[in-house]
């Protein structure tokens, strides 16, 4: 496979199933819910971010002055005057001027060699164990959908952007929201008349007719009360250039959806978690532009959004999470390009963070079937989450994963 | 409630895709029992189906060179492929004068949930989709035995990777867990059994063909659900397919996606007894002559394809005639089902979760556009007061409740408006 959209991901792994029957939010409602019940301010809010395809974890955090790195890759290295370093082993791709930025700053902790044990090289079952944080037994429940299992029912609580909800939102009982970055479009006019009338309650309708009108009627139910707040552009940011950056290349994706979700945290969502998305990864063939491309909109994006936040008075309470269902083979291919392969860095952003690396750096020397070992479980990173972040016991969303990586701030 | 329209409405929409124009109006005259007995009885030829010839399919052998131009015109031939693939499949749902085995079809599909989004390539999927059309109605067992060494499904769950060295489990547990039996109807050491006596086939992906080969084949002694012995797929899904887990598992599915998603099979429905003899046809009557038909408790969402095919047959149209097609599949999408990409092994979303505000804004969409292209002469021809009954007919509609019945009512000067709000309509996207 050689493109793998995060929608055709989303669409074989299930979660389609899960989106359906996720509630789909309006602006407007999200709006309303911040103007009743605002996130009451420094509440702790998780952000996580998903690179589909595989994002090659030895051309993101370099391991620069190992020799095995250019030997291996002759093709596909950076040579060390094109990288960012961090240390004097490792440097970051030259394009995440931004992250590096942060890093500097002491607030960005990079988890080395994350994985899980016996990795699986398919970005299904991978992508699925990564949001499942089931690696043995496939369960169809996510890790922050089992987290929303135990909390009050909230429909704020947990927002994806995009209409299909990833699977890491899906509880057994209740799943995340879905936000459509276009918004739903309600019929006007004569057929709203309409609808609205097909719609109306009646107790004539069985139970399931009942739901099929309230889903049309819903269309229609919405808030006429739209905040100045989102009316407004999202917050500016305050360190960064005024002229809306990243005109090159265009404005990614991942930008617009953390432009979206800055606006609505500064207005006071009541909102725990938020998920966002970059496809695109999966760089079998001429990775190094491609890769770079996306990785400096990662960097852009989380920067800018940063940099927002310092704007609100919100800035102490993001964190974020960057991560990827695998990296790459650390030899090349025959395409300029590289093969799916095991652990991979994961990213944790934001004030709380206490900055630097955390985790092995996987050896290039001792590879197992070519591939680099896992140094860490991503269960780690996620239970210091959920306990540091949504403040509650990761016993029972992660069948009492025990081990946590030491990344945040005490409080 | 009319109970008798009520019957009949769900024999149209559950063994079939809904009645074409005329058909409900003289089923009600007809009465129940003439009517089932038809709509279960497949013709010897489908009239409806003579015109639909199978896409043209041929094998692509392997993905060339990336950035080649023999790449190009491959990714151009894929394309071409799926469209064509999936046209004809919704052709035969919407043409079918007699649509039992296609919705047959379609609920096998949704069994032994294989998606084009891994497969990629249309051949192997075709010919998965007439087995599966071949079987609709017969020996389950065969079925079975049949679907195992499916290339299509083969390679949608590994089984190309599952070698003596290191068995790949994939296909061994979904077999028994998504096929069959049921889960936790087998331990763990019978997954792992089951994926060393499917050791040893290979799939040509590009067209599906499976080979054995035995050097690879475990042929050692081991036990699965207490039978000790050596092995193959074929001795695997007999061996499964007896027991009783098995009777009780597929009548479930049988009963969950043709009476009720939500309430489960009472015992006393002889779906169960009908089915031990693993016969899919005496098993369709059995349910279809049920009590649980004419029980007003057990209504059941429309999923997208059916709701879609619904109007397709009522509005007379053929999908692939349609002035752009792929528009058709980019709809589909979004109202969250498309043929031959199914979610995930799992098969299709039920109940529920069909019914959001994005899906509502969907058909919305959908069903304007199906109206710019359909025959609405059924609802034109006669005048506005007719209107409300004719449109009940033209669609099947069991009962109205009053609030859409006066809506419908209010507007029936406007032919187009009224077909689409009995298409929106609560008592047309559930089936009651």
């Amino acid at each position: 496979m050689d493109t793998l959209s995060r929608r055709r991901f989303l669409q074989l792994s299930g979660a389609a199933a899960v989106a359906a029957a996720a509630p789909m939010l309006t602006m407007e409602q999200i709006a309303q819910a911040a103007q009743m019940r605002p996130l009451p301010l420094g509440t702790p809010i998780l952000i996580v971010v998903t690179l589909y395809g595989g994002n090659d974890g030895l051309n993101t955090v370099v391991p620069f002055t190992d020799p095995i790195y250019s030997q291996a890759r002759p093709d596909v290295s950076y040579a060390p005057s094109d990288l960012l370093p961090l240390d004097n082993q490792l440097a970051l791709n030259g394009s995440m001027t931004g992250i590096k930025s942060l890093w500097d700053q002491k607030k960005v902790a990079i988890v080395r060699g994350v994985g899980y044990p016996d990795p699986d090289l398919s970005h299904f079952t991978s992508m699925a164990i990564w949001q499942s944080a089931s690696p043995v037994h496939q369960v169809n429940s996510g890790w922050l959908g089992r987290w929303l299992d135990t909390q009050p029912r909230d429909p704020m609580l947990a927002i994806s952007l995009g209409s299909v909800l990833p699977p890491l939102l899906a509880g057994n009982a209740v799943a995340g929201s879905a936000l459509p970055l276009g918004g739903i479009v309600v019929p006007t006019g004569t057929l709203a008349l309409d609808c609205q009338r097909i719609s109306a309650v009646s107790r004539q309708d069985s139970k399931l007719m009942a739901t099929a009108a309230t889903s049309l009627r819903n269309l229609f139910d919405l808030s006429s009360t739209i905040t100045p707040i989102l009316k407004q552009p999202a917050p500016q940011p305050l360190d960064l250039p005024t002229t809306n950056g990243g005109s090159a290349g265009g404005n990614s994706d991942l930008q617009q959806q953390l432009d979206v979700v800055a606006k609505l945290v500064a207005a006071g969502s009541p909102t725990k978690i938020w998920s966002v998305s970059l496809g695109g990864f999966d760089t079998h063939a001429n990775e190094k532009g491609a890769q770079s491309i996306l990785l400096g909109n990662v960097s852009v994006s989380i920067a800018r959004f940063m940099s927002q936040m310092r704007a609100t008075n919100r800035e102490k309470d993001v964190v974020i999470m960057v991560y990827s269902e695998f990296g790459r083979r650390v030899k090349a291919n025959a395409s300029q390009g590289t093969d799916h392969g095991t652990s991979g860095p994961v990213f944790v952003i934001g004030d709380r963070i206490k900055g630097g690396f955390y985790g092995d750096q996987p050896s290039l020397a001792n590879l197992i079937a070519g591939d680099l070992a896992v140094t860490t479980d991503f269960r780690d990173i996620y239970a210091s989450l959920i306990e540091g972040i949504l403040k509650s016991p990761a016993d029972t969303v992660l069948s009492n994963w025990k081990s946590r990586t030491d990344f945040l701030l005490k409080a | 409630m009319n109970l008798e329209r009520l019957e009949i409405s769900r024999l149209f929409h559950r063994f079939g895709f809904g009645p074409k124009p005329g058909e409900f109006a003289n089923a009600l005259k007809q009465g129940v029992a003439a009517t089932r007995n038809q709509l279960l009885t497949p013709p010897a030829t489908d009239s409806g189906l003579a015109t639909i010839s199978p896409p043209v399919l041929t094998d692509l052998g392997n993905f060339p060179q990336n950035g080649t131009p023999a790449r190009t015109a491959f990714d151009i031939n894929m394309r071409e492929q799926r469209q064509a693939l999936t046209l004809w499949w919704l052709d035969r749902m919407a043409l079918a004068d007699h649509a039992l085995a296609e919705r047959m079809t379609w609920f096998w599909h949704g069994h032994w949930a294989t998606s084009i989004g891994k497969v990629e390539y249309s051949l192997p999927m075709f010919n998965q989709n007439q087995t599966l059309r071949t079987f609709a109605l017969g020996d389950f067992a065969t079925q079975a035995r049949t679907m195992i060494l499916d290339g299509a499904l083969q390679y949608w769950l590994d089984g190309g990777a599952n070698t003596v060295a290191a068995p790949n489990e994939n296909l061994a547990r979904e077999f028994m867990e998504l096929f069959t039996l049921g889960v936790d109807r087998y331990f763990e050491t019978d997954v792992q059994a089951v994926a060393k006596g499917l050791t040893g086939y290979r799939v040509n992906r590009s067209n599906g063909n499976v080979s054995f080969i035995p050097k690879i084949h475990d042929s050692s002694t081991f036990n699965i659900l207490g039978t000790t012995g050596t092995f193959n797929a074929t001795q695997i899904s007999d061996l499964v397919v007896a027991r009783d887990d098995c009777t009780q598992f597929i009548a479930d599915r049988i009963w969950f996606r043709f009476i009720s998603s939500t309430i489960p099979r009472p015992d006393s429905n002889p779906i169960k007894n009908v089915f031990a003899s693993r016969d899919l046809s005496k098993t369709v009557i059995a349910v279809a002559t049920s009590d649980a038909m004419s029980d007003p408790q057990y209504s059941l969402v429309k999923s997208p394809v059916e709701w879609f095919i619904g109007l397709c047959r009522a509005l007379r149209i053929t999908p692939s005639q349609l002035p752009k097609p792929e528009q058709i599949v980019s709809y589909l999408d979004k109202l969250g089902q498309v043929p031959f990409v199914p979610p995930n092994v799992g098969g299709w979303p039920f109940g529920e979760a069909w019914l959001t505000a994005a899906s509502a804004q969907y058909r919305l969409q959908v069903a304007q556009y199906l109206l710019a292209h359909g025959d609405i002469s059924p609802i034109k021809s006669v005048t506005p007061s007719l209107r409300f009954s004719a449109v009940s007919d033209l669609l099947g509609i069991a009962n109205w409740s009053l609030r859409s019945e006066r809506a419908i009512r209010d507007i029936s000067n406007d032919p187009t408006r009224v077909l689409l709000l009995a298409a929106s309509s609560p008592e047309y996207i559930v089936s009651a």
